[in-house]
């Protein structure tokens, strides 16, 4: 049983099976502007200043609309500002994953948020009953030390991970699923068997953990995996051969790259933390592209640009109003629903984030999320709110235009990252419409670890945050997410989304699993523990002058290794975005 | 009192000033509301089991009685250890020391580039006094010194490195840079934000040496040596500019103590490596041990910048190396501040 409709195994440039480099793909110029409301987030006076500095900079080094002309498909050196340090890319200590896949590649690729992801380390991907798979690895792969990859990696790996405390994968090898065995039954080959069915593995689980080598990290024990501070040693297209928390990283090509060699031979990537700094290094020329997306208020500069290009990508994450569904009355299913019905989701997007996306009239999870159901629908019905809490008992008897419940007047703090002015202002939104249907909000600010803590002690009514592509894409984490406590938590009674769950373990295939995770998005947005605000796009600036080979990557924005791999091989995983 | 006795003197007493910021710095976590742990484990802990939390306390040594939990503070401290840091899994010394260099080359250079300029425009203004180009180089200073440095550093970014491409805006190193290039690069790097510093410390330095020189050209020393019939120049450099050092230095050395700790807005223009950045992102990782061991250097700094000035200014001034008491009842051997 092959998961993979397409093919399982794909030939690589050179081999007659490329496929039309004619079709190379390529994000699109955005057009003109889009009209869009004068008001913008408001912020501290330090960062408008710089922001508006910024702005005259950038205008002042352009002066004619960005032309149609392309820029070179190779390079042989480009500087990339990424906005952190995150040490030498220790997958195990929070590595950025657009930087470790650089130099470590998954048995599938791209990712957990495309539709149909394909071989990569792997050849081939069998689903042998419900709960075991097979896997063919690629053959002559060398580790950038020279080492052969092997099935004993692959293994190691999986067991590695279930040891390390990540906080990132270890769930995925130990929950969902739970993979109770992994053992190499060739040379080339790996056998999974998971504790119930798992459909899903071969799209998802082996689309999302890097493979490791066994020779390196099994001299180190799992528990102080995140201590290591070793340049890595992967597969993948670029070996990092310098870092310098000062300075930054440096990659080179692996030239014995098994997909053939990237288009880019050299990425010098300096750390520039502030926005504002980036982007003035940007319009200076001494970086080629930002690893972060155009502040909204800096777009329409950039537009004008003579030398810098601006693409807009469509990014799978979102802001979201998030409820203590364990803290009176969010712990009341009407009480959350009627929330999600007094939020206008069309004036936060236009206010807030200007116009710049979409419209949060999907629910959860991102619309773009390959398991996402089209038929979600959390319109803006103020009256059906009122409704809703006029029917739970929360009534305003003493006419102060505040609804008393059981425990007094409905009276909430809503948390916000102070250092976040679009954060802020969504804020104020928020606590203006819940207003009008007598739910008074006051906003604070805090710092961002406060906000984290704040979610994991409990101790708050609603928060805003932003939730990314492993939380609003992979289907596995959507449902884990309602064991781990961020959209539900394990124990805490919950029968209609515990049948579900039990439904969705029976489920012995991926068209099975689908049908109930719908079903679990139409559950969740119907009493929601998560609103999103708006579904926002993102703009990359860039220099096409030195490199003109971007692409977008569902859920990586375009700064990632598709971007610099030959287009027929990116094309081929269904790596990329094609936006016509 | 001889000048060694002095010396001695002035040591002990800043190595009282440490001590004390040193045992405050360790009690820090027990003064905060709460457990400690909660503190060092920068993490929450509600969800910890007691075992997990009785392993956390013991691995801080939290579990071994006070004083000597003290002791080992004091054993590690004079080892160079610090602690790890929990936001970035890293020794607390490991971090500082890549931090600490590009500070003190920053504040350094950019302070006493400021202290330079700002002496001698001073001193200029307060040779000048009476004179029609007074106002205007007063004026001028007190327009620079009115721009925060984040300004000063967008325009001198806008002019030298956008424009003309001179200098690089931002970082302080370049990591394909090797040997000598990678100094030049340095040096190279260095300059917008040091040439910030030196503009945004200027204007108090300016106007204290415009200050202290007026006040010594009204002295009768003065007027005696150009009774004497001594040329202008000699009159200025050696006999006024000496003694009106004194406030400057002062000046100096609290300047720059503000501004080891505090030139996180400058290093965040230039996204420099430095201190003030990584306390800046420690506060908001709420990295408690990486905050104190930074706290602990910056003591250690500014305290050492005054013992430095006070050291010096007997080298300065001769009626301070020679210790003559100016009044009756006047502390023996004090030093005018």
């Amino acid at each position: 049983m092959i998961p993979f409709p397409a093919h399982c195994g794909f030939s690589f440039p050179g081999h007659p099976s490329s496929g039309d480099r004619s079709l190379r793909p390529a994000p699109v110029r955005t057009s003109a502007p889009p009209a869009r409301p004068v008001r913008k987030p408001s912020g501290r006076a330090r960062t408008t200043l710089i922001l508006l500095a910024l702005a005259l900079l950038a205008s002042a080094c352009g002066g004619s609309p960005a032309g149609t002309s392309r820029g070179p498909n190779h390079a042989d050196r480009l500087r990339i500002a990424v906005a952190q340090g995150a040490g030498p890319l220790n997958i195990f200590a929070g590595a950025p994953e657009p930087l470790a896949e650089l130099v470590y590649d998954k048995l599938v690729a791209p990712s957990p948020y495309v539709a149909k992801p394909q071989p990569w380390l792997a050849t081939a991907v069998r689903q042998v009953d419900p709960s075991t798979w097979e896997v063919d690895l690629r053959q002559w792969v060398r580790w950038h030390d020279g080492q052969p990859f092997t099935a004993r990696d692959v293994v190691f790996t999986f067991q590695y991970m279930k040891l390390a405390p990540t906080g990132r994968w270890t769930h995925h090898v130990t929950t969902i699923p739970t993979i109770s065995s992994v053992t190499a039954t060739g040379p080339d080959t790996v056998r999974f068997t998971c504790g119930f069915a798992c459909p899903e593995l071969g799209t998802v689980t082996l689309a999302d953990l890097p493979i490791i080598p066994e020779h390196v990290w099994s001299a180190v024990p799992a528990q102080q995996a995140k201590t290591v501070t070793a340049l890595p040693v992967g597969t993948g297209p670029y070996r990092l051969v310098s870092y310098n928390p000062s300075a930054g990283y440096r990659f080179e090509a692996n030239p014995a790259y098994f997909a053939g060699r990237p288009r880019v031979r050299e990425l010098v990537m300096p750390i520039i933390e502030d926005p504002s700094a980036t982007f003035t290094a940007l319009v200076s020329g001494e970086i080629d592209i930002a690893a972060r997306p155009l502040p909204p208020e800096l777009i329409e500069q950039f537009r004008s640009s003579s030398q810098v290009s601006v693409v807009k990508t469509a990014p799978l994450q979102f802001p979201e109003l998030r409820m203590n569904f364990e803290r009176v009355p969010f712990d009341q299913p009407a009480f959350r629903r009627a929330i999600s019905r007094a939020l206008d989701r069309d004036q936060l997007l236009q206010t807030v984030f200007l116009g710049q996306g979409r419209p949060a009239v999907k629910g959860y999870p991102h619309p773009d999320a390959p398991f996402a159901n089209p038929s979600l629908s959390t319109p803006y019905a103020p009256q059906e709110a009122r409704q809703l809490l006029d029917q739970a008992g929360f009534l305003d008897r003493d006419g102060d235009g505040i609804r008393e419940g059981p425990d007094g007047p409905l009276r909430f703090q809503l948390f916000v990252t102070a250092s976040l002015p679009i954060d802020v202002r969504a804020g104020q939104l928020v606590a203006e419409d819940l207003r009008k249907i007598g739910i008074s909000v006051q906003v604070t600010g805090t710092d961002a670890a406060t906000v984290a803590n704040l979610f994991t002690t409990r101790e708050f009514d609603l928060a805003i945050s932003t939730i990314t592509a492993h939380g609003v894409a992979d289907p596995d984490q959507f449902v884990m997410s309602h064991l781990s406590g961020y959209l539900w938590r394990a124990g805490l009674p919950y029968p209609e989304f515990d049948a579900l769950f039990s439904k969705w373990k029976a489920a012995t295939t991926n068209a099975g699993r689908a049908a109930v995770l719908q079903d679990m998005q139409v559950l969740l947005n119907r009493q929601p523990t998560s609103i999103p605000l708006y579904y926002p796009d993102e703009y990359w600036a860039y220099r096409s002058a030195g490199y003109d080979g971007w692409v977008e990557s569902p859920g990586y924005g375009i700064v990632h290794k598709w971007s610099l791999l030959p287009a027929d091989v990116a094309r081929a995983a269904d790596a990329v975005v094609l936006r016509r | 009192m001889l000048p060694l006795r002095r010396v001695a003197r002035r040591v002990g007493q800043y190595a009282l000033v440490l001590w004390v910021a040193a045992t405050i710095n360790f009690a820090l976590p027990y003064l905060a509301p709460g457990d400690p742990v909660g503190y060092l484990y920068a993490g929450p802990t509600q969800d910890l089991t007691p075992a997990q939390v009785a392993q956390i306390r013991a691995g801080y040594g939290l579990d071994r009685p006070i004083l000597e939990q003290y002791a080992g503070f004091w054993t590690g401290l004079l080892h160079g250890d610090l602690g790890m840091s929990v936001a970035r899994n890293r020794p607390v010394v490991d971090l500082l020391g890549q931090r600490l260099p590009w500070t003190l080359l920053l504040v350094g250079l950019g302070v006493l580039g400021g202290a330079v300029i700002g002496l001698g425009l001073g001193a200029l203004a307060a040779w000048w006094r009476g004179r029609r180009r007074e106002p205007i180089l007063v004026a001028g200073v007190l327009a620079v010194d009115s721009m925060p440095g984040f300004w000063i550093g967008m325009i001198l970014i806008s002019i030298f490195a956008v424009q003309l491409g001179w200098f690089p805006s931002f970082g302080a190193t370049e990591i394909t840079a090797e040997g000598v290039g990678a100094l030049g690069e340095v040096l190279r790097r260095l300059v917008l934000p040091a040439l910030t510093v030196a503009l945004a410390v200027l204007g108090s330095i300016f106007l204290l040496a415009r200050g202290s020189m007026l006040t010594v050209l009204g002295e009768p020393f003065i007027r005696l040596a150009r009774a004497k019939g001594l040329p202008e120049r000699r009159v200025a450099l050696h006999h006024v500019l000496r003694p009106a050092l004194l406030p400057v230095l002062t000046n100096v050395t609290v300047v720059a103590g503000a501004l080891f700790s505090n030139a996180v807005v400058i290093e965040t223009v230039f996204a420099y490596p430095g201190l003030g950045r990584l306390i800046y992102e420690a506060v908001l990782a709420r990295d408690y041990p990486l905050l104190q061991g930074a706290f602990l250097l910056v003591t250690v700094v500014v305290v050492g910048l005054n013992l430095l000035a006070d050291l010096a200014y007997p080298l300065l001034d001769p009626r301070v190396r020679h210790e003559v008491p100016v009044a009756a009842g006047a502390p023996t051997g004090e030093v005018p501040r």
